[in-house]
């Protein structure tokens, strides 16, 4: 790993006459280094300042505080120092820390503050004697009793120490007959099931110290998870206190977390730095502490990053983008990290274009090279793949490639985009995740109609909000308006609220309807509230047995909370609730709410949806989960393209116009440098794999042949297909989704041994190549030379002309065999089996 | 009758101590019919820690391990609902127009009687044991929830919960690269639930049962070239195949470059076509399973393939690691006693059959055989000597796989009608399939496609077996 060399260190090698005391200063400039097991060397001079981070802004020149109220409360402290680069560096286990006076308050090696009793303290904490920080902190009620809360001390333990989990008491049958909430979200049934349940057999309050509860978490008695809990630890104090105290519930009007704050929210780090991160919780009194201890915390990507259980994050060696996840009590907040690749002096090009820029920012402050344009073959065949779903033609692949026009690129996009195929491309992929299956052949009409007018709303280019109203609020008869056979496909109140959360806001709701989300904060009743908007949707027989009618019913549309019963009006997530005298449908209220242009899901869940679609990873990924807790890899690109989207009015041939003119979706595959470590930053080309309807039509375009489809006239390609309840093995074998949910993850695109034996010798794959009227039958039969047949081949399947060393390959083997027609089979097996062909790269 | 469990030297309780200390979660009732719990909750000592039993200190100081031996399953479904009253718990003292045409007769093990049309698997009741108990399951004719433990409209929205076969595909992968782990030999019948072998659910179609027949076993040998001219090819795919693998961030393409290999391992030697290929086996034995023919009773259901349980068994021997079949169509509403004839001879023959050629193997430890139905049948006789459907009971057969064998767990009342002792969910007899397997359901979770972890099933095994 390449390490950094700090400004004036030394090199051993250097053998001057002065080598004692070259050797002298070297050893006391790694004592200070090796300091508590830092792994880089980056705290040696060139600390500019120091500070003690503190919460809550702070006046110039005025000191950081603490106030730690009674002995239970902790302080994470945060040192912070800025080196010469202006990088700022955590030096809180370098720091050496001084109380003045001492005896009030202690500190351990990792930051943490503990109260020892009541007083006026100062912590000055130094590194390497040079800069000092000063914190004032202040002890009160340090050994009054203070009554331990139950909802915000004894809970977030259960939390914590993972006792609540689904995979333990917090599932839905508890373990071994004892019962909490998930991850502490229900309180009040926490306290029933540990206080009452059972005639109180849990807790003694006499002799706290024989309770079940502690008795089990420190495994003193047997417990199935093991020790938990050890006995000289803080939690066990607390809950001893609690237990002592006779096990109050807590008041109703006892303060609540209303939200919580990391600190710091964002730093530049280097590889295999470490950060600690502090959690301050805000209540609803206005009081605010640090929970630091009591919070759980997860990486987004353990091959970036690691946090313990104190928030100690600890970068590895990639570069790249991570974020930390903070959660306590329902609440959630976000540590980033950016680390860049460390050495090499790179060069980025100029540009206008502001979804370039955007790329090309984060490239230059992660360091990371950028590969170059690919050429014209690579480009044409890309995106006649993305834009139409198929492969160029032999005429469209030689005519791009041979054209001189310097807006080449730019005029194939717009014929593209103007083209059939690509109204049908984009339809194949809305109407399988809208679900478009038939169950029975009398349902036919009915999704092919569905298929067909999503199709037309594509090909006219309508704007994306209408589409969506016209589908979520879809009312009436299939003949007339063909999207209410979604409604039809997607049943309930719940799927349909959980779909449409997921399709168009990027919300993975679906954990909310039985308990407080465990990554979010919505809670049951944002749930609900949206629940509500469909909660007026009936359906009536219709003029078909198999098509009804969607209509909404008079009424107000309401919902009732599950737990406590309380009926709720409709409110979009964070939104304003719908007012009862709004006579329209309440669905036109929800999606007012969704396509509104300060709504934080929409623009940017559409325009993640498409920029996975060209490059094959979303800016944020799963490209349907956009949470606080899952940021996107480039904050300023979504929000650019989301930008450009609602400033366009949701014109989604502007969005894909914009993005495919960029140089960034025109980049090479080939790597430059070190940035074929990058997979999320975008600095070249991700290769993908086609689809399966994509590599059954290349197939038959290749070898000049046809599928079948039940019912369908002749060459209807499997792009066109209008449902999913085409019987195929093909598509089925290279994961073609059968439209039972709204995920695109339905999409399997795993390798299997049933794909290889299928791709390799299906009696389907090797009729193909032997029809009479195929490629292969006649490029044997002509009379042209082979490199000229070769020639044909690979620009029909890669778009491009061999090279000398393939056609030297190839033409050796038509040579050696005496059978012409077998050979070019071979060929063509050889062909369509290159991960060249299978792969848009 | 009702006596059977009490009596059976694996539940008798020898004392008062020992009455106390029972196992932890388990839903046992002891001599006074008080549970643990039950006597705590009414208000018994306190205890401290030397009160709890030696099994439950070791049980909570060790977490169970998954097991690493090839342990497999053999699932057989009985399509239709098999009556459980003519088969596994005949009710000699019922009335006659409850107890129907068959007798009871006697077991090798001392106590248990079963059907007479039976007397084959008679001579091998200390090899398997009998569930007379099984409630939970639901009026539908489907295998589902007998491959599951649920019914197919759970998690619908997320494409569905998977079946035994595919979570041990997800979750251990196969035994061989060449050899799928789950297999379905079912041919599609009529009422096509029947015979689904087992959905993969919201694993992904990657999970699915293997089924020879299709293109699926077509394609596991050559087509219409030879093996040297796909060898050629190969060859010359490996010199123009040039696209750099190490620009792929999915890893697909390096996984369809080793499934290409194991493609080609296949076509040159295939363990799995041979399995399935019943030419290859001992002619003895063919004759001792039988071919169960001719085929009767069949209507819309499967047909009574014997040959089906041996091909299980040479499949479980290439490798595969859960193979699920369907056997017979006993949706008897009319002429219930001829079909039982029928498929019981033919049942006794071949389930005997692969039971003894396991254990002669040296198998019979570690495979798990499962056979029964989606439910049971009415107790009353109907006018066309007929049984219709009855979801509040059945029966279950197990054997192998380490199971404690010779008993019968469970009971019902006089007439069948429901269950008096020990009522076992049919998830308990999944998670005892899943805990033979090596998976502990208490303890194993499989992420859906929305990222949340589910567990297998809501039930733990059947401790009276394991």
């Amino acid at each position: 790993m390449k390490k950094i060399r700090p400004a004036g260190s030394f090199s051993l090698q250097t053998y001057s006459r002065h080598i004692a005391l070259n050797i002298i200063t070297a050893l006391l400039l790694s004592l200070v280094c090796i300091g508590i097991g830092q792994a880089n060397d980056l705290a040696s001079p060139g600390i500019q300042s120091l500070r003690i981070d503190a919460v809550g802004a702070l006046a110039a020149g005025e000191v950081p505080k603490v106030h730690f109220r009674g002995s239970d409360a902790r302080h994470q402290c945060l040192i912070t120092g800025t080196d010469s680069n202006g990088l700022e560096l955590d030096l809180t286990r370098k720091a050496t820390f001084r109380f003045e006076p001492e005896g009030i308050a202690s500190i351990d090696r990792f930051g943490q503050i503990v109260p020892l009793g009541n007083g006026l303290t100062k912590l000055a904490a130094s590194v390497e004697g040079a800069a000092t920080a000063v914190l004032q902190i202040e002890i009160t009620n340090w050994d009054e009793n203070p009554e331990v809360s139950f909802p915000n001390q004894v809970v977030p333990i259960f939390t914590k120490l993972g006792c609540n989990g689904g995979g333990c008491h917090g599932k839905a049958a508890g373990q071994n007959g004892f019962k909490l909430s998930l991850l502490g979200f229900e309180p009040g049934e926490d306290f029933e099931h540990l206080v009452k349940e059972s005639r109180g057999r849990r807790l003694s309050s006499a002799m706290p110290e024989s309770s079940l509860l502690l008795t089990k978490a420190i495994n003193a008695v047997p417990h199935g998870g093991g020790a938990r809990l050890e006995q000289n630890s803080q939690e066990y104090r607390v809950l001893s206190r609690w237990i002592s105290q006779g096990m109050k519930p807590g008041k109703s009007d006892d303060r609540r977390v209303v939200a919580i704050v990391v600190g710091p929210e964002f730093r530049r780090m280097l590889p295999h730095q470490e950060q600690q991160v502090s959690v301050t919780a805000r209540y609803s009194d206005g009081t605010v502490e640090d929970v630091t201890p009591s919070v759980q915390f997860e990486s987004n990507d353990t091959d970036m990053a690691e946090v313990d259980k104190r928030g100690l994050v600890t970068m590895k060696s990639l570069a790249g983008e991570v974020a930390v996840m903070a959660r306590f009590q329902g609440q959630v907040a976000v540590f980033r990290a950016s680390v860049p690749i460390v050495g090499g002096v790179n060069q980025w090009p100029e540009t206008t274009n502001a979804i370039d820029a955007a790329v090309i920012a984060q490239l230059r402050s992660l360091n990371i090279p950028i590969s170059q344009l690919c050429d014209d073959p690579t480009f044409v065949r890309r995106v006649t793949l993305d834009l139409a779903g198929r492969l160029p033609t032999l005429a469209e692949a030689q005519s791009f490639v041979q054209n001189a026009a310097a807006n080449k690129r730019e005029r194939l996009i717009d014929r593209l985009l103007d083209g059939d195929d690509y109204a049908e491309h984009f339809a194949n992929k809305w109407m399988l995740i809208l679900r478009n299956r038939r169950e029975s052949q009398g349902q036919k009409a009915g999704t092919f109609a569905f298929h067909r007018w999503i199709k037309d709303q594509i090909a006219s280019n309508r704007p994306f909000d209408q589409f969506v109203r016209d589908i979520v609020s879809a009312s009436g008869s299939m003949d007339v308006h063909p999207p209410v056979v979604w409604y039809r496909q997607v049943p309930d109140t719940f799927s349909r609220l959980e779909d449409t959360a997921q399709l168009f806001l990027g919300q993975r709701i679906q954990c909310a309807r039985c308990h407080h989300h465990p990554f979010e904060k919505w809670a049951q009743k944002d749930y609900f509230q949206m629940a509500a908007f469909f909660s007026q949707v009936r359906t009536k027989p219709g003029q078909s047995p198999d098509e009804a009618v969607v209509f909404a019913a008079m009424g107000q549309p309401r919902a009732s909370h599950p737990k406590s019963g309380e009926s709720l009006k409709p409110a979009g997530l964070d939104g304003a609730l719908r007012d009862d005298s709004d006579n329209r449908d309440p669905r036109e209220f929800l999606v007012d709410w969704m396509v509104d242009r300060n709504n934080p899901f929409f623009a940017k869940s559409i325009a993640n949806r498409y920029w996975k679609h060209l490059f094959g990873r979303g800016l944020v990924e799963p490209e349907d989960d956009l949470r606080v807790t899952n940021p996107p890899s480039n904050p300023k690109l979504l929000e650019t393209l989301a930008n450009q989207l609602i400033e366009s009015k949701f014109d989604i041939k502007a969005l894909v116009r914009s993005i495919c003119n960029s140089r960034v979706y025109q980049l090479d595959s080939e790597p430059n440098g070190e940035n074929l470590l990058d997979r999320k930053c975008y600095s070249r080309n991700y290769p993908k794999r086609l689809s399966a309807e994509q590599i059954l039509d290349a197939v038959d375009q290749v070898t000049q042949t046809n599928t079948a489809f039940d019912g369908m006239p002749d060459r209807t390609r499997a792009g066109s297909l209008p449902d999913s309840s085409f019987r195929s093995y093909f598509l089925t074998v290279f994961g073609r989704p059968d439209a039972t949910t709204a995920c695109e993850c339905e999409r399997a695109s795993d390798s299997t041994l049933a794909q290889s034996l299928h791709f390799a010798n299906s009696k389907e794959l090797i009729a193909k190549l032997a029809e009479a009227n195929g490629l292969p039958a006649s490029l044997a039969s002509r009379t042209t030379s082979h490199p000229e047949k070769l020639e044909e081949l690979y620009v029909r399947a890669f778009s491009r002309k061999p090279t000398d060393s393939e056609i030297k390959a190839a033409v050796d083997y038509l040579e050696s065999k005496s059978d012409k027609l077998e050979a070019f089979q071979d060929l063509t097996w050889v062909i369509l089996n290159c991960k060249e062909f299978l792969f848009n790269h | 009758m009702h006596t059977m469990a009490r009596s059976h030297p694996f539940n008798r309780s020898a004392s008062m101590m020992l009455s106390i200390l029972g196992q932890f979660g388990s839903s046992r009732s002891y001599c006074d019919g008080e549970s643990r719990r039950s006597f705590l909750k009414i208000g018994g000592m306190s205890f401290g820690a030397t009160a709890f039993g030696l099994a439950d200190v070791l049980r909570a100081e060790s977490k169970p391990q998954a097991k690493q031996s090839n342990k497999s399953l053999i699932q057989i479904f009985l399509g239709g609902g098999p009556p459980h009253q003519d088969m596994w718990d005949i009710k000699s003292d019922a009335p006659s127009e409850i107890r129907g045409e068959f007798r009871a007769i006697p077991t090798n093990v001392s106590g248990i009687e079963i059907c007479e049309v039976f007397p084959k698997l008679a001579r091998l009741m200390d090899k398997a044991a009998i569930i007379r108990s099984v409630v939970g399951s639901k009026d539908r004719h489907e295998s589902y929830q007998c491959l599951s433990g649920w019914i197919p409209d759970d998690l619908k929205a997320l494409g569905g919960r998977p079946s035994i076969g595919s979570a041990v595909s997800k979750l251990k992968g196969a035994l061989n690269p060449a050899v799928p782990p789950f297999v379905g030999l079912a041919e599609r019948s009529s009422h096509v639930q029947w015979s689904d072998c087992g959905a993969a659910g919201f694993l992904g179609a990657a999970h699915s049962a293997f089924k020879p027949d299709g293109p699926g076993i077509e394609n596991m040998k050559l087509n219409g070239i030879s093996l040297e001219r796909l060898q050629n090819r190969k060859q010359l795919l490996s010199s123009l195949d040039s696209l750099r693998r190490d620009i792929d961030t999915t890893g697909v393409m390096e996984g369809m470059d080793t499934f290409g290999q194991r493609a080609l391992d296949v076509l040159t030697s295939s363990k799995l076509v041979d399995a399935l290929d019943l030419s290859k086996e001992d002619p003895n034995i063919v004759a001792k399973y039988g071919d169960g023919k001719p085929y009767k009773y069949q209507f819309d259901g499967c047909a009574t393939r014997n040959d089906h349980l041996l091909i299980a068994r040479r499949l479980i021997e290439a490798g595969v690691r859960v193979v699920s079949l369907s056997f017979g169509r006993w949706d008897s509403h009319g002429k219930n006693f001829d079909m039982v004839r029928d498929h019981g001879g033919k049942l006794d023959q071949c389930l005997s059959a692969l039971i003894e050629d396991l254990e002669v193997r040296g198998m019979l430890d570690d495979v798990t055989i499962v056979v029964w139905g989606e439910f049971g049948r009415t107790p009353k006789i109907n006018k066309e000597a007929g049984r219709d459907h009855w979801s509040q009971v059945s029966c279950a057969y197990l054997a192998g796989g380490g199971i404690r064998a010779g008993q019968v767990i469970g009971a019902t009342n006089r007439l069948g009608e429901y269950a008096t002792l020990r009522p076992v969910h049919v998830q308990e007899v999944i998670a005892t399939l899943y805990h033979n397997l090596g998976i502990d359901v208490a303890s194993t979770t499989v992420a859906d496609p929305t990222g949340r972890p589910q567990f297998l099933v809501d039930h733990a095994p059947v401790s009276e077996l394991i």
